[in-house]
C-alpha cells in the first residue's frame, strides 16, 4: 500500500508517466486506485511528433500494469517521510511473514 | 411457410417466452385469444414470489405479534374495509363503464379496419408472428405487488378485468387469421363494418358517453377494466412505475393508471377537431384518460395503424394535423393517429409532409422498441444482487468503514496521512472517499426506500437485506482467516486467499535452510564488505535500529497524555507515569543503538562516527537530538569534536588537494545542513565553560587536519563564535580565564596551519568560510595574536585584493567584503590597502 499511498499525495501535481510502450505522457495526476491505475488530465505526449495520434487526447485513464516509470515532481516528495514511510512498510511485511 | 413441416398456424403465437421481448407494433390484434387462452404468467400475481420464508420475520406483521398473555395491546388502527371498499366502488364504477362500453363498442367502426390492415403493414418489422402477449419483464410483480393483500377478488390485480374486452365483436373476424388482404377487400369490408354503426350513432357521441363517467373512475380504480393494453406494451411502460411510484404513493393500488398516463397527455388531435363535443373534455385531459385509452386501443393497434393509413379511405378529417401531431413525443400515441380516412382529404404536399413525419416516427418508434428490446431482463432483484456483490466487493477491498482512523489504517497509509497533515490537510476526511461512497450509498439508499415505499414490503426488503449482506459481509472480512493459505484435508494443494491488500503471490518460493549461503552466487561478496576492518553491514543494520527506535519514539509522542495538572490528579498521574516510563525505556534503547559509549573498533575509528559516514546516519541526528536529554546530547557533542579529524568529510576533504568529487562535496553539504545545524543550535545553549572545555577537545586533536577542512573550520568557527557571544553577555571571571587558555594554546596550535587552509587558488573563490573562521579568530585575539593572524594570511589578503581589481564590479565587491569580514574583526579594513 505505500505506493498507493505515496501517489495520492501527487494528486493534482504534474507527473509524467513513462508506459512500458516507450511513450511518455505529462499530465496532471487525477486519480489513483490500489493497482496504480493511473487518471491524467490536460495530458500532452512528450515526443508528440511520433505519436500523433494522441495529440487530440485531453485525459487517460492508464492501467497500472502497462506503466513502465512515474517521473515525479520532486519538490512535492518529502524525501525523509518515504524514507520512514518504507521502514513502516517494511516493519509490516516482515510482521506479516511472521 | 413451413419450413421444416411445422404447421405454424397452430403455433401458440400469445405464449410467452422467456425474456422475450414483445414487439409493441404486433398491436392488439390478438388481444381477443385472451378470452379463450388464459396463460399462467397473467393470471399468477406474483405474490408467492414475494413471501419470504426464509426465517419467521415478518410473522409478527401476520399475526399481529405474540398472542400469549405477555404479548403487548394490539392496536386498533388496522383496517380491513376501508381500502377494500374504496376499491369496491371502483370495482362498480368499472362495471358501469364496462357496459356501456358494451353498447358503444359496434359503434367504432375503426377498430376492424385497423386490425385487420395489419399484416400488410407489419410486414416491414418482420414481427408478424411476434406474440401480442407480453413477453415476460420480470416487472410484473412490481406492477400487481401494491394491491393490498387482504383483498380478495382476483379482478382487483388487474388480471381478471383482461376477460372484459374479450366479447367486443369488432375485431374478431379480423385478428386470428392475420391473412393479407386486397385493397377491394378492406373496402369492402370497411364497407360493411360501417353499416350496423352508422343508424345507432352517425356522430360519435356515443364515444363520449364514458368521458363523462371516466372521473370518478379515475379517481378510484384507474383504468381497471384495460390492464390488456398496459400488458401488451411491456417495451415502453413498464419501466414506468419505478420512476412514478414513489412519488406517487398513494396510486401504489392502482399502477394503471401510471402507466397511461404518458399516453394520455396529448389529447387526440383528430377528434378534438373533428367532433365538437370534444372541447369538453380537452381542459381535463387527466381524468378523461382511461376511455381514451379505452377507445384508442381498441380501434388502433399501434403505431402499426399509422403505416398502413393512407392506403384507407376517407371521412373528413382537420388539415392542421401534422402540426399536432409533433406534440406527441415520447413514445407512443395510438390516438394522435389519424384517421385514416382523413389522410386522403389532404393535399399532396401535406401529405408528403404527413407521410414523412409518419416514417419518422415509425423509425424513432421503432427505433425506441430495439432499445427497449433487453427491457427488464434483469430484475430488481437481479439488480440489488449485483450491486450486493459489488457492495462486497468495496468492502473487502478497502477493509471495514469504521476502522479507518485507527493505528491499522495508518500503518498502511502511512505516507499520505502524515503528508496530508503536513501539507496542512486540504483534505478534511482523509480517509478514502471509496468507503465515505459505500456507508452513505447503502445508508442513504436504505432510508430513502424505507420511508416512502411503505406499502411496498418487496424491494423495501431488498433494501434491508442489502444492508444486512454488507453488514455480514463486513464481520465475514474481519473474521476472515489470518493465515493466507487453507489446505484441506486430503486435498493435494492449497488454497490461497487474497485479497487487494495482500495479492495472491504467484511465486512462493520456500528457501531451503541447508543449502544456505554457501552456495548462492553473491555470498562471496559478503565478506570482502569489511575492508578497512569495518563491518558495513553491521553498521546499516545498527542505523536502521536507531531509525526504528526513533519511530517508536515518535509514535509514542503522539499518544503522549495531557501532563497531569497538579499533585492531586491522580488519574492524570496514573496515566502520565505509565507513559513516561515506556519513553525512558525507549530512550535507553536508542541510547544503547547509538553505541556512544561503545569501545573504539579496531582501526580506531568509533562505531557511532563510522554511523556518522553514511548518509541517512547524517539525517538521523536532528532527529536523535529530539529525543535525548541534555546530558546525551552534550556527550554526543563531545564525541563528535574528539572524532573531528576522524570523520570521512574533515579527513578526506583536505585543503589543497585536488578538486572534492561529487559524492564527498554532497556528503558535505549533507553533513553541514543536518549535522552541523543541529550542533550549532545545540552549542548556542551552552555556557562558557563547556565552549572552552570543547575548544580544549579540539586541541588535543590534529588541528591541522581539521582546519584544512570544511567542515572542520566551520565548526571550529562556530566553537569560537559562540564563545564570543557568551564575552559579550558577560560571564564569570573564572569562565573567562578558562576560555583564554583554551584559545590561546588553539591559537598556538593553528597558527603554523593558516597560510595552508584556503581551499583552492585565489581565484576559485570558495574560501569565504575560513574568511569566516579568520574573523572569529580575530574577534577574540589579543594585540599581539592579531599581528601573527596578519602576518600569517597577508598574502592571501594581498593577492585576493589585487585579484578583485582585475573582476567585474559586483564579484569584485564580494571578494573583498570577504576579507572584510576578517579585517573589520581586527580593526582593519580593505579600504586601507587600496
Amino acid at each position: 500500500m505505500l505506493f498507493f499511498s505515496f501517489f495520492k499525495t501527487l494528486i493534482d501535481h504534474e507527473v509524467t508517466v513513462e508506459l512500458k510502450n516507450d511513450i511518455q505522457i505529462r499530465g496532471v495526476l487525477k486519480s489513483v486506485d490500489q493497482y496504480l491505475n493511473i487518471k491524467l488530465e490536460d495530458i500532452q505526449v512528450v515526443e508528440e511528433l511520433k505519436y500523433p495520434h494522441l495529440s487530440a487526447v485531453k485525459n487517460v485513464f492508464i492501467r497500472g500494469s502497462v506503466v513502465r516509470y512515474v517521473h515525479l515532481p520532486s519538490n512535492a516528495v518529502d524525501v525523509q517521510l518515504l524514507e520512514d514511510a518504507t521502514r513502516r512498510e517494511a516493519a509490516n511485511q516482515g510482521n506479516k511473514a511472521k | 411457410m413451413s419450413f421444416f413441416g411445422f404447421e405454424t398456424s397452430r403455433h401458440n403465437a400469445t405464449g410467452a417466452g422467456f425474456s422475450q421481448a414483445h414487439d409493441p407494433f404486433a398491436g392488439l390484434s390478438n388481444r381477443d385469444d385472451e378470452g379463450e387462452a388464459l396463460e399462467f404468467e397473467d393470471t399468477y400475481d406474483g405474490l408467492g414470489d414475494q413471501l419470504d420464508e426464509t426465517d419467521d420475520a415478518f410473522n409478527d406483521d401476520t399475526f399481529g405479534g405474540d398472542s400469549g398473555p405477555g404479548a403487548g395491546p394490539v392496536g386498533k388502527d388496522f383496517d380491513f374495509f376501508g381500502q377494500t371498499s374504496k376499491v369496491a366502488d371502483a370495482i362498480d364504477e368499472e362495471h358501469v363503464i364496462f357496459s356501456r362500453q358494451q353498447v358503444s363498442k359496434p359503434q367504432q367502426p375503426p377498430a376492424p379496419e385497423y386490425s385487420r390492415g395489419q399484416p400488410s403493414y407489419q410486414a416491414p418489422y418482420g414481427r408478424i408472428n411476434e406474440p401480442s402477449r407480453p413477453a415476460r419483464t420480470g416487472y410484473e410483480k412490481y406492477s400487481q405487488e401494491p394491491v393490498g393483500e387482504l383483498q380478495v377478488d382476483a379482478a382487483l390485480w388487474g388480471v381478471a378485468p383482461k376477460k372484459q374486452p374479450a366479447p367486443s365483436p369488432a375485431p374478431a373476424p379480423a385478428a386470428p387469421t392475420r391473412k393479407v388482404l386486397s385493397l377491394e377487400e378492406v373496402e369492402a369490408q370497411m364497407r360493411a363494418q360501417r353499416k350496423p354503426a352508422q343508424p345507432a350513432a352517425p356522430s360519435p357521441a356515443p364515444v363520449q358517453q364514458p368521458t363523462s363517467q371516466a372521473p370518478a373512475a379515475a379517481h378510484s380504480a384507474h383504468g381497471l377494466p384495460i390492464p390488456e393494453h398496459v400488458q401488451t406494451q411491456p417495451g415502453f411502460y413498464n419501466e414506468q412505475p419505478r420512476y412514478n411510484e414513489p412519488q406517487h404513493p398513494h396510486a401504489q393500488g392502482h399502477p394503471v393508471t401510471i402507466l397511461q398516463r404518458p399516453q394520455s397527455k396529448p389529447t387526440p388531435p383528430g377528434q378534438s377537431h373533428a367532433q365538437p363535443p370534444a372541447h369538453q373534455r380537452q381542459p381535463s385531459s387527466g381524468p378523461v384518460q382511461p376511455t381514451q385509452i379505452l377507445r384508442n386501443s381498441s380501434r388502433l393497434s399501434g403505431d402499426a395503424a399509422k403505416i398502413g393509413v393512407p392506403s384507407h379511405p376517407t371521412p373528413p378529417m382537420h388539415p392542421q394535423h401534422p402540426v399536432h401531431r409533433q406534440q406527441g413525443s415520447f413514445s407512443h400515441h395510438p390516438h394522435m393517429v389519424l384517421h385514416p380516412t382523413q389522410v386522403a382529404q389532404l393535399s399532396e404536399e401535406e401529405k408528403a409532409i404527413y407521410l414523412e413525419q409518419e416514417a419518422k416516427r415509425a423509425k424513432r418508434n421503432h427505433k425506441i422498441f430495439q432499445m427497449s428490446r433487453d427491457n427488464g431482463i434483469m430484475t430488481p432483484q437481479d439488480k440489488n444482487f449485483v450491486t450486493r456483490i459489488q457492495l462486497q466487493q468495496l468492502v473487502t477491498a478497502t477493509g471495514n468503514p469504521n476502522d479507518h482512523g485507527t493505528d491499522e489504517s495508518f500503518a498502511e497509509d502511512f505516507y499520505y496521512q502524515v503528508h496530508t497533515q503536513i501539507q496542512g490537510g486540504q483534505r478534511q476526511h482523509p480517509s478514502q472517499p471509496l468507503n465515505n461512497f459505500a456507508q452513505t450509498y447503502l445508508f442513504q439508499t436504505g432510508s430513502r426506500q424505507g420511508g416512502l415505499r411503505r406499502h411496498n414490503r418487496g424491494p423495501e426488503n431488498h433494501m434491508q437485506r442489502m444492508e444486512q449482506q454488507v453488514q455480514r459481509a463486513v464481520e465475514a472480512a474481519k473474521n476472515k482467516p489470518k493465515n493466507k493459505q487453507l489446505v484441506i484435508e486430503g486435498s493435494l494443494g492449497k488454497i490461497s486467499f487474497s485479497n487487494a491488500k495482500t495479492p495472491k503471490p504467484l511465486l512462493n518460493i520456500k528457501r531451503n535452510e541447508s543449502t544456505g549461503d554457501a552456495n548462492r552466487p553473491g555470498s562471496s561478496h559478503k565478506h570482502s564488505q569489511a575492508v578497512d576492518g569495518r563491518d558495513k553491514k553491521s553498521e546499516l543494520k545498527s542505523i536502521e535500529k536507531i531509525y526504528s527506535l526513533l519511530m517508536k519514539m515518535e509514535d509514542h509522542d503522539r499518544v503522549m497524555p495531557p501532563p497531569p495538572a497538579n499533585d492531586s490528579d491522580e488519574e492524570g498521574i496514573q496515566r502520565f507515569v505509565p507513559w513516561r516510563d515506556e519513553a525512558e525505556a525507549l530512550n535507553k534503547q536508542l541510547w544503547t543503538a547509538l553505541r556512544v559509549h561503545d569501545r573504539p573498533a579496531q582501526n580506531g575509528l568509533h562505531p557511532f562516527i563510522a554511523l556518522l559516514s553514511y548518509s541517512k546516519g547524517k539525517k538521523a541526528l536532528p532527529r536523535i537530538f529530539r529525543h535525548t536529554s541534555q546530558e546525551q546530547r552534550t556527550t554526543i557533542l563531545t564525541l563528535i569534536v574528539v572524532n573531528l579529524d576522524n570523520l570521512d568529510v574533515v579527513r578526506n576533504a583536505q585543503a589543497g588537494n585536488i578538486q572534492l568529487n561529487a559524492a564527498m562535496r554532497e556528503n558535505v553539504e549533507l553533513f553541514s545542513l543536518s549535522v552541523m545545524s543541529t550542533l550549532f543550535n545545540f552549542m548556542n545553549e551552552l555556557e562558557l565553560d563547556l565552549v572552552a572545555g570543547v575548544l580544549g577537545l579540539v586541541c588535543t586533536r590534529n588541528v591541522d587536519v581539521i582546519a584544512k577542512s570544511r567542515i572542520g573550520a566551520s565548526m571550529l568557527t562556530m566553537i569560537l563564535s559562540r564563545a564570543e557571544i557568551i564575552k559579550h553577555a558577560g560571564t564569570s571571571e573564572q569562565s573567562w580565564r578558562s576560555w583564554d587558555m583554551a584559545y590561546t594554546q588553539f591559537f598556538n596550535l593553528l597558527e603554523p596551519s593558516l597560510p595552508y587552509i584556503f581551499p583552492g587558488t585565489v581565484t576559485s573563490g570558495e574560501d569565504v568560510y575560513v574568511w569566516q573562521l579568520l574573523a572569529a579568530l580575530g574577534i577574540g585575539a589579543s594585540p599581539e595574536q592579531q599581528q601573527r593572524l596578519v602576518l600569517a594570511v597577508k598574502d592571501r589578503v594581498m593577492e585576493t585584493v589585487s585579484l578583485a581589481k582585475t573582476l567585474p564590479q559586483d564579484l569584485a565587491a564580494q571578494r573583498l567584503q570577504n576579507v572584510n569580514l576578517f579585517m573589520r574583526s581586527i580593526g582593519l579594513d580593505v579600504e586601507l590597502l587600496q
